[in-house]
């Protein structure tokens, strides 16, 4: 048999990102088997090294002309790469805030390190995907080291559940998604994304191939909605948020769900966007019900991870409802939407693990009390990212919501907006729960914030932005859409 | 009816019967040799479609090292079955239910309408040379190579999982020390003890 | 392609039947006589002691799933083998790639003391 196969290795230029964390990450993993115990940090920071010069890499790719590597199942376009540059960031400052967690809880150990590298690894595929196949492997890379994450403070019960909550969910939803992406194959005869979309977009497609796909369809969007943690599939968000070590629940609550959202990009926009009649009716029942149930429910919580965890399903219905308009500006709010959520979620649980102790988890709101007697600076912080989060002007949470209202309306889903609107005036009682107990409740207990200061440094700078970019969004609106 | 069809239905049906007794079966024991069986009817079927490296693979991959890690697993759980079957029951409905729209609509998406034999032709037989091996790796390395090295990073990642997991720091390791055995001498295996027995004496 | 799966289909049918054929004799002509005593369980002429389910070590755990890891990566290499003189230096490099990263893993597992018996 010839060998036909053609291969471009000037054009792996494209996947350095990808090639130099994978590197790093062997290099990490070696070098922390043959580290002694005093010089465990070592690891942390070439952890940070290493996510800094990946996302140098990916910087210097924006604007770089879309290229499509590997036998079309890697491409690289803006989005991919601005996405990838966030991710970088984002995972660096969770780092940041972790570490004060893991010293503190005597979890420290460089596996924790290399599986959060290779999660981002993972997120990185995902991002890039553009054929069903590396899609699903980047997603399994990513799911098999958060639930490792998870599971790596095996003497708590807690973490274990949710481990194996998260696992077991998370299995199904893989397989109902790796079901439907078999359908897909099956009637378009193709794993590639751009494939797919030639297919779909036939104007001559029969009622067979039609029926085939939406049966595919529902399952894509059922996997998806999974991961995303949106209502009727959510059930494991509070329930992982609570038990898992707050780091891991940072981490996971943030990035991932860029890599999600470009999963959905990915398969559901640039794949099956022929078919976004089809798909946009079930995004927009998931949306109204994640968004009621996580406002709703969240009032009763007295665990502020779980409190979070339902802001967080809440906040992914807005974001499925800026892709319910079909417009690109409605996509760019709802990519906007999601950048400004994980830049809040962090501060959020920055905020959680900078008053964690050893023994001390500060997981329940009562532990907030007197916060701003104590600690009056990181009082103001909390009350920074808790007005964003309700959506209090001019903070940037505030123009998130805006924009996809405003993409709503202007789509004409004018009873849709005003219901998202109901249910964000109700959970902003919630959210003002925190304030009140941090500001005009009192307790006998002392907190001490025992942060090193470089955390401390990066938290204030995180939560200061929140106000600063507010004041100014146009410019982030402006790159949000010129990914589409 | 040809012989193919004929080893179509034979299989098929110990395919069928093997997994309804898996799951069936009281004996989680029993549950894995059943679906031992289930394995290797599917795995020839493969070998009927003509894709040979899937089917070995399902019988080396499958039967050989994952239903090994079944039984083990079922040795160290302590599984109590009434709570498991208590439990059962109340499911019981809904579950019915649930599969009986699941199956309807796939009749319905992936029936004789959509996939029959006179929408989509049936695929030609290879020759008595074809190999499927070749075919598929063919393929593997070359237009796939970007997923195939995914999936030994997806290994790597199961390694450092199962370890970070599972193995604990015990200082009672039994270690092998290669160059302490070579390097023994006969001076440091026996040490020769002169004792002043106090029968001596007496003798 | 199929006809050359005949002799192992042959070979499989012989197999039941000379694994199942003896045992299905044995059932219909031996003598059967079952009595209480003789169908009660005993462990070296005692009474059972405890449930003959005995639950093993997580131990065993870890040395299975590692043993599959490793399997997988052998089902990987064997179609690479039937073709890599066809592949040449590009599938020479994908598998070492390959191999690469699995052997990171195995120093991982060999210097962690996975393989080492407590």
């Amino acid at each position: 048999m010839m060998n036909t196969f053609q291969f471009d290795t000037a054009l792996l230029l494209v996947a350095l990102p990808e090639i130099f964390l994978l590197s790093s990450i062997v290099v990490i993993l070696l070098v922390d088997l043959f580290l002694t115990k005093g010089f465990k940090q070592v690891t942390y920071y070439l952890t940070q090294f290493s996510l800094f010069i990946t996302g140098l890499l990916a910087f210097n790719l924006i604007g770089h002309p879309e290229t499509v590597i590997f036998s079309n199942s890697f491409v690289l376009d803006n989005m991919a790469s601005v996405f990838k540059v966030f991710m970088m960031g984002a995972t660096m400052v969770a780092m940041v805030y972790s570490r004060h967690y893991l010293t503190q809880h005597s979890l420290f150990r460089g596996e924790y390190f290399v599986l959060v590298l290779l999660s981002v690894l993972g997120m990185m595929v995902m991002v890039s995907g553009y054929s069903l196949l590396t899609l699903y492997l980047g997603l399994e890379i990513l799911s098999l080291s958060l639930y490792t994450l998870i599971a790596i403070a095996r003497e708590r019960s807690g973490a274990i559940e949710a481990a194996l909550k998260y696992f077991v969910l998370g299995a199904i939803a893989s397989g109902l998604l790796l079901y439907g992406m078999s359908m897909i194959y099956g009637i378009s005869g193709s794993l590639n994304i751009s494939e797919i979309s030639a297919f779909a977009s036939d104007a001559n497609l029969g009622s067979r191939e039609t029926l085939i796909i939406n049966f595919g369809l529902v399952f894509l969007v059922i996997g998806i909605a999974f991961k995303l943690g949106a209502v009727p599939f959510h059930m494991w968000v509070p329930d992982v948020y609570q038990g898992s070590p707050t780091s891991v629940t940072m981490f996971l609550s943030t990035v991932p769900k860029i890599a999600a959202v470009a999963m959905l990009v990915r398969i559901l926009i640039d794949g099956l966007g022929a078919m976004h009649p089809y798909w946009s009716d079930l995004f927009m029942v998931l949306a109204l019900l994640s968004i009621a149930l996580g406002s709703v429910v969240a009032l009763m919580q007295t665990n502020i991870k779980r409190m979070l965890a339902y802001s967080t399903i809440s906040h992914v219905g807005f974001i499925m409802l800026g892709f319910v308009t079909g417009v690109v500006t409605g996509y760019g709010a709802a990519t906007f939407y999601v950048l400004v959520y994980v830049f809040m979620s962090l501060a959020a649980f920055g905020i959680i693990i900078l008053l964690n102790k050893k023994g001390f988890e500060a997981d329940q709101i009562s532990d907030y009390k007197g916060l701003s007697k104590h600690s009056p600076w990181f009082a103001l912080m909390m009350l920074i990212v808790i007005l964003s989060m309700a959506g209090v002007p001019p903070m940037l949470g505030f123009y998130s919501k805006f924009f996809i209202l405003q993409q709503l309306v202007s789509a004409g889903f004018v009873t849709i907006a005003i219901i998202a609107v109901v249910f964000a005036v109700i959970s902003a009682y919630y959210y003002l729960q925190i304030i009140k107990s941090m500001y005009f409740e009192d307790s006998e207990k002392e907190i001490v914030v025992s942060a090193p200061m470089d955390m401390k440094l990066i938290l204030s700078i995180n939560a200061i932005l929140i106000l600063v970019i507010g004041l100014f969004p146009d410019f982030w609106m402006k790159l949000a859409l010129s990914l589409f | 009816m040809t012989f193919d069809q004929i080893l179509f239905y034979v299989f098929s049906f110990w395919f069928i019967a093997s997994s309804l007794a898996m799951i069936f079966s009281r004996n989680a024991a029993k549950a894995v040799l059943f679906l031992i069986l289930s394995f290797f009817s599917a795995a020839s079927i493969w070998i009927l479609l003509e894709a040979e490296f899937l089917a070995i693979t399902l019988i080396l991959v499958y039967v050989g090292a994952v239903m090994v890690l079944f039984l083990f697993v079922i040795k160290m759980l302590n599984i109590d079955k009434s709570t498991l079957r208590a439990k059962f029951a109340g499911y019981l409905p809904l579950g019915l239910i649930v599969a009986a729209i699941i199956i309807a609509e796939m009749t319905l998406v992936l029936g004789g309408n959509q996939f029959g034999l006179d929408v989509v032709a049936a695929p030609a037989r290879h020759a008595a040379d074809y190999s499927n091996i070749t075919v598929l790796a063919m393929q593997l390395y070359t237009t796939y190579v970007y997923p195939f090295e995914l999936a030994a990073v997806l290994l790597l990642i199961a390694i450092i999982a199962a370890i970070t997991l599972v193995h604990r720091n015990e200082l009672n390791r039994k270690k092998q020390s290669i160059s302490e055995q070579v390097n023994v001498q006969a001076k440091d295996r026996v040490r020769l003890v002169s004792i002043n027995s106090p029968n001596k004496e007496n003798k | 392609m199929l006809e050359n799966y005949l002799p192992i289909m042959v070979f499989i049918f012989l197999g039941i039947a000379f694994g199942v054929g003896p045992m299905l004799i044995g059932y219909l002509l031996g003598p059967s006589k079952p009595d209480e005593e003789k169908n009660s369980q005993f462990e070296c002429g005692f009474p059972a002691f405890d449930d003959s389910r005995m639950y093993f070590n997580i131990r065993y755990y870890l040395v299975a799933i590692l043993f599959i890891l490793f399997d997988l990566e052998v089902a990987f290499v064997f179609p690479w083998a039937v073709v890599q003189s066809d592949l040449g230096w590009f599938g020479f490099i994908a598998m070492s790639v390959f191999l690469f990263l699995l052997v990171v893993g195995f120093v991982f597992e060999w210097k962690k003391g996975a393989l080492e018996w407590e």
